[in-house]
């Protein structure tokens, strides 16, 4: 799954996560892009969608990880760090998803 | 550690008009922002006669994060609809990406990672204004740019002292300055008739207790920091997450899911808004 910029759209593009606006579904997912459904994605608001493609992350989820564990090793034992780098590790390991 | 008084420290880096590693751009920018009488309609004339700023800016209010996607056609209508504050803001912020680009590389995705956060952690708490938080996040290292062309192998040799010791940027700063990249910010933005609230949280970021008249606005700023160095968005000068101020971070009042919600967005939005200032 690739989040996707709304105006590096291009036709034929699989919807991997429907587009949702507020509590409403537009576009159902698995749907493909045509170019007048780029062209409503593009003017109801929002900045991305999810494509079904691998993932372009630009180094690998252990490397990420092991980052993380890096930057923040002079911080830990200080106030809501920890829980702060739980949350982060939760985001990261959701880019790979 | 520079041998020179911070007085004369503080004059050398308001001249920066006269220093030649400033862009030419950032220049004329910087002139046009210190007169206390531009007007909107001068500084909506001044875009419109630069392709390049009023295609940056005319990105900037046509995509999503503005929520005006692709309605805004003129230079003068995009500063009428921003403002004199975040107009001022958005220049400066433009004007230097050219020149993080070329020193300190990632600066830029982190102040805008930094700016898309403060904004949406300023939304959250109901700030009315929180363009102009989200100004405040993409300049509150604008210090370290000034410092870096005053002084380009100085502040490199900052930044290795930094990675090799396991200092902080600004525990490396403050070896080799007489004053750290916050109190050189918030020198410029002053010089810059910049608001006040937006010269404390520069000046305070990194110690948002002091911050008297904008402890809301520096608090986030100073927690967007923090989320944007641990989520490792772009490099800020040295590769470690500097703790939270605990009282700062009380004060905005964000669940676990809030922050959460505040990495998704910033997410979303860096994936258009990198793309902004080419």
């Amino acid at each position: 799954m690739l989040k996707v910029s709304i105006d590096k759209l291009d036709p034929g593009m699989k919807l991997a996560k429907p587009v949702i606006k507020g509590n409403m579904i537009l576009v159902n997912k698995d749907i493909e892009l045509t170019e007048t459904l780029i062209k409503k994605i593009q003017n109801i608001g929002i900045s991305c969608v999810y494509i079904d493609a691998p993932t372009k992350q630009s180094i690998s989820k252990e490397e990420a990880l092991q980052q993380l564990d890096w930057r923040f090793k002079k911080v830990e034992d200080k106030p809501y760090m920890n829980m702060l780098k739980r949350l982060v590790r939760e985001h990261i390991e959701g880019l790979y998803d | 550690m520079i041998d020179i008084e911070i007085k004369d420290f503080r004059r050398r880096v308001e001249n920066i008009n006269s220093l030649p590693t400033i862009p030419n751009n950032l220049k004329q920018i910087s002139k046009i922002i210190e007169d206390p009488l531009i007007s909107l309609r001068e500084i909506g004339d001044f875009i419109s006669n630069d392709p390049a700023l009023t295609t940056k800016i005319l990105k900037m209010v046509n995509s999503a994060f503005y929520g005006f996607p692709g309605r805004i056609s003129s230079a003068s209508f995009a500063t009428v609809l921003l403002g004199l504050n975040v107009i001022k803001g958005l220049l400066v912020g433009f004007s230097v990406f050219e020149v993080m680009q070329n020193t300190m590389l990632g600066l830029w995705e982190h102040s805008l990672g930094c700016a898309i956060t403060a904004r949406s952690i300023a939304k959250r708490r109901g700030i009315k204004d929180y363009d102009d938080v989200y100004v405040a996040g993409l300049l509150h290292d604008i210090g370290k740019i000034i410092l870096f062309l005053e002084y380009p192998n100085e502040y490199k040799e900052t930044m290795n002292k930094a990675k090799l010791n396991n200092f902080t940027i600004v525990e490396a700063e403050g070896d080799q300055f007489v004053a750290d990249h916050a109190e050189v910010g918030a020198w410029l933005a002053e010089k810059w008739l910049f608001p006040r609230n937006l010269i404390e949280v520069i000046k305070y970021h990194h110690i948002p207790q002091v911050s008297k008249n904008a402890s809301i606005e520096t608090a986030i700023v100073h927690s967007a920091d923090v989320f944007m160095r641990a989520k490792g968005v772009g490099f800020a000068g040295d590769p470690f997450v500097p703790e939270l101020d605990p009282v700062a971070f009380e004060m905005l009042k964000l669940s676990e899911t809030d922050i959460k919600e505040i990495l998704e967005e910033m997410e979303d939005f860096m994936v258009s808004g990198k793309e902004l200032p080419q």
